[in-house]
């Protein structure tokens, strides 16, 4: 049975007339056993692999094993598909003249579908809404599965279709199955991929080389399989009168919740968060509330985790107002090193932008800053990937200048991992 | 609650609509969770526990904390278990502690409390904003009626901050002499009788009586807390309403303001404290009582007590007029009794008179100050005790006025 847990990481105390409360929620979950042990065969699983003719040669075959991987470790008793994907969207497995759109996986299917995977031939262009669509039909047709996921790789840019195509399927989806996407090679957008991932709550990653695909799909679909809450809901309530400022989820990576608000009862506002393992997240929430009188004590929120409609871990946020500067001056570490990790990626994202537009004067402010903001939080990760397109001159005052000549996976690869964040240090 | 569809204004309280206000008697509204008049949580017919006394007392002494000796009143829900709304808004408090509307804490019973042993009488104990414990105490009894016959005991107790443990030395001393006081009136044990004067000096040595039998439960209270350095210690302030008479007795800085409707406001206590004995002096009121030393008190109750014996006055008021006995997490906001009676007849004003009522509310007036004081900072617990004096039409016999101070 899964366990939840939440540590509040916050400076309670407010100088005279402060009015916003920020906190670090750290959500843990201990306890969350296999997919589909608790919820009873409603996982379902689709893997879509880009078949676009872009994808001839050493990308196929790398993804096409990378498929096979990946079943291997969808356990049996979960529902799956395999969908081929270019400018239109084709069920690779079960077959398309089968009457089933999705299998129960058990041994004979498992070799059945490593057989169709083996067929799966490149040709055509690239529409990924098409995929998103048809993989939303398959798992509708499991109106009882809880837990729903897909991985989506591709090598290239969505071009056979407007974006607003994707932009539109991707809202059509949301909220219907979880979605990892990966991009191989370096003539993939990250942006388009990006887009699906953060609305489908899962990650977006860089895959430098083919022969790397089938070790991420394993990964992947291990974690996936390691999630044994179907579905949670996070709950912030702040009191009436009040404002929720923002609420982030800041670690393992940034992703702003703020506006995927539902309302979850009085006062109260519901973000999903998706599936859960044995893992641990945090989150940022900013509530604006009322001054009140020095001295005067109230709660600025209950950050809750909800699974079911229950909440099964609660953490308070307080705000007490106070004479003593000692405490009012006081930052919060965890506070201070979100606030940094999230401004980094902001910085990262814009400094790459402003120079693939040529605006090198920008991109230089940004990406110093951002060079500055990753010492300043310890992430030495997100340094090493700076320092392939910018040359650093003072990492303490940010001062750098653009790399001539950087490799375009390069660039990409900081772009993808700008959102991954480092845990405080405690 | 379950009584919202309740029909408009029934003649009768339904079964499952509101009861009229257990405290101040005002009429509930069909669906109202709260009473209009005085903020008292309501409770339907079918919530209340059908309790048969054929004698109640006449005079309760509230739902307090300090009510152990006397006999709860039927309305008072259990105070250490029931979750008691928030004394903010109103709203249901959490199992967390926090109101689920607001976000204000849970008051304990001994953060705020109010007691209104009868409808001319009342009384309202609060922590205030600053303290992170309420150590002030009070205790109040009246008989049902004012006027002639009417009698009043109201005991305040300002437990001292820098003593640990106060609270408890506060409360259980305002009880014990709110206790020792009831013996004197009419039904008590020795009801004090006889001629105005007689009366008085029978008064005045009640109330200084009265605060050695604080003292001594203090010292039973504390046990082995005595031994401290600093034991838990209180001031100690008390109001004897007694038809036309007014005796009062102190130790230390809380105090008895008398506050007429009309003419000249007179603090009838005379503070133990430092600041008193400078202004004794000749240094200006403001400028001792502004001083960083003021509040030292001279006098006080507990176990290392220099004198617990009250000193008192006594006095026969002209026109009605409201006893006011309060801790200084009220007074220090409005010291001079000139400022006190503006503050207390804008007060007044301000909350005005429930329909029906013979005058103004005193539970209303006694809320409306401690909330007051609270937005001029609370930087201290905060005891506002009223009684409404308005003794009979026609003078009494012996109209004289006396201090023995």
């Amino acid at each position: 049975m899964a366990e939840f847990s939440a540590e509040v990481y916050q400076n309670e105390f407010l100088s005279d007339g402060a009015t916003d409360v920020h906190a670090i929620v750290t959500v843990t979950c201990t306890g969350a056993g296999t997919a589909g042990a608790e919820s009873g065969g409603g996982v379902a699983e689709i893997i879509m692999v880009d078949t676009s003719g872009s994808m001839s040669g050493r990308n196929i075959e790398a993804a096409k094993h990378a498929a096979s991987v990946a079943v291997d470790q969808i356990l049996d008793g979960t529902w799956f598909a395999i969908i081929g994907g270019s400018h239109v969207a084709n069920r690779a497995f079960p077959y398309p003249n089968a009457r089933v759109a999705m299998v129960q996986m058990e041994p004979g299917a498992r070799a059945e579908a490593k057989r169709a995977i083996s067929m799966m031939t490149p040709g055509g262009g690239t529409a990924m809404s098409t995929w998103l669509r048809l993989a939303d039909q398959l798992f509708e047709t499991l109106p009882r599965s809880t837990q729903r996921h897909a991985i989506l790789l591709t090598d290239g840019k969505n071009e056979s279709e407007p974006r607003a195509n994707l932009s539109s399927a991707v809202r059509d989806v949301t909220g219907h199955f979880q979605c990892d996407a990966r991009g191989v090679g370096s003539r993939w957008q990250v942006d388009e991929l990006r887009e699906i991932s953060t609305a489908l709550i899962g990650t977006v990653d860089l895959i430098a080389d083919p022969s790397q695909i089938a070790a991420d799909f394993e990964a992947l679909m291990r974690a996936s399989m390691a999630r044994g809450v179907a579905s949670a809901e996070l709950r912030v309530w702040a009191p009436q009168g009040s404002t929720v400022l923002f609420v982030r989820q800041v670690a393992p990576t940034v992703e702003d919740l703020t506006t995927r608000r539902s309302e979850a009862g009085p006062l109260t506002g519901g973000y999903p968060t998706g599936s859960w393992g044995d893992e641990s997240r945090d989150y940022h929430v900013a509530v604006r509330v009322a001054s009140k009188p020095v001295g005067s004590e109230q709660l600025a929120a209950r950050v809750q985790l909800a699974v079911n409609g229950e909440v099964v871990s609660s953490g308070l946020v307080k705000a007490k107002w106070s004479a003593d500067e000692a405490l009012t001056t006081r930052i919060s570490p965890e506070v201070a090193h979100y606030t940094g990790q999230t401004e980094l990626a902001t910085a990262i994202q814009e400094g790459l932008a402003a120079k693939a537009s040529g605006d090198e004067a920008t991109a230089t402010v940004k990406l110093g800053r951002a060079v500055q903001l990753a010492q300043e939080t310890g992430n030495d990760e997100a340094t090493s990937r700076l320092r392939r397109v910018v040359d650093i001159d003072d990492e303490e005052h940010g001062t750098v200048r653009l790399k001539r000549n950087t490799s375009t996976l390069d660039e990409m690869a900081l772009d993808t991992a700008s959102t991954k964040t480092t845990r405080v240090r405690r | 609650m379950s009584g919202a569809d309740a029909g408009p204004g029934p003649a009768t309280q339904p079964v499952d609509g509101p009861l009229d206000c257990p405290a101040c008697g005002e009429s509930a509204a069909p669906g109202s969770r709260f009473c209009e008049g005085c903020g008292t949580p309501l409770r339907t017919a079918a919530q209340v526990p059908l309790v048969i006394d054929p004698d109640p007392p006449a005079a309760e002494s509230g739902s307090g904390p300090g009510s152990g000796t006397t006999a709860p009143t039927a309305p008072a829900s259990d105070p250490a278990t029931a979750a008691r709304p928030c004394v903010r808004c109103g709203g249901a408090v959490a199992d967390d502690g926090y109101c689920t509307e607001c976000g204000e804490p849970a008051a304990s019973e001994r953060d705020h409390w109010s007691e209104i042993p009868a409808t001319w009488v009342a009384g309202v104990c609060d922590r205030g904003i600053r303290h992170s414990r309420n150590e002030d105490a009070m205790a109040l009894h009246a008989s049902a009626d004012a006027g002639a016959t009417g009698f009043a005991a109201l005991v305040v107790c300002d437990g001292v901050s820098a003593a640990p443990d106060s609270d408890v030395a506060s409360l259980a001393a305002a009880t014990a002499a709110r206790d020792a006081l009831a013996r004197g009136g009419p039904g008590g044990a020795e009801p004090v009788t006889g001629t105005l004067s007689a009366r008085m000096g029978s008064w005045s040595a009640l109330v200084a009586s009265s605060s050695q039998v604080a003292n001594d439960a203090i010292l039973a209270t504390v046990g082995e807390m005595a031994d401290r350095d600093n034991p838990p210690s209180c001031t100690f302030v008390a109001a004897v309403v007694d038809g036309p008479l007014v005796v009062v007795g102190w130790v230390g800085d809380s105090r008895v303001y008398w506050v007429p409707d009309d003419g000249d406001a007179r603090q009838l206590s005379v503070d133990d404290s430092w600041a008193q004995e400078m202004i004794a002096q000749g240094i200006p009121r403001a400028d001792a009582e502004n001083a960083p030393q003021a509040h030292a008190i001279t006098r006080w109750l507990g176990p290392d007590a220099p004198d617990p014996a009250a000193r008192t006055a006594a006095t026969v008021p002209e026109g009605p007029g409201w006893v006011l006995v309060c801790s200084d997490g009220l007074w220090n906001y409005c010291s001079p009794a000139d400022d006190m009676a503006t503050l207390v007849r804008a007060t007044q004003e301000a909350v005005g008179t429930q329909p029906g009522a013979n005058g103004p509310d005193p539970a209303d007036l006694a809320g409306a100050l401690v909330r007051w004081a609270n937005a001029q900072g609370g930087r201290d617990n905060i005891t506002v005790a009223l009684a409404r004096f308005a003794p009979a039409a026609g003078t009494p016999d012996e109209n004289a006025s006396a201090s023995t101070r």
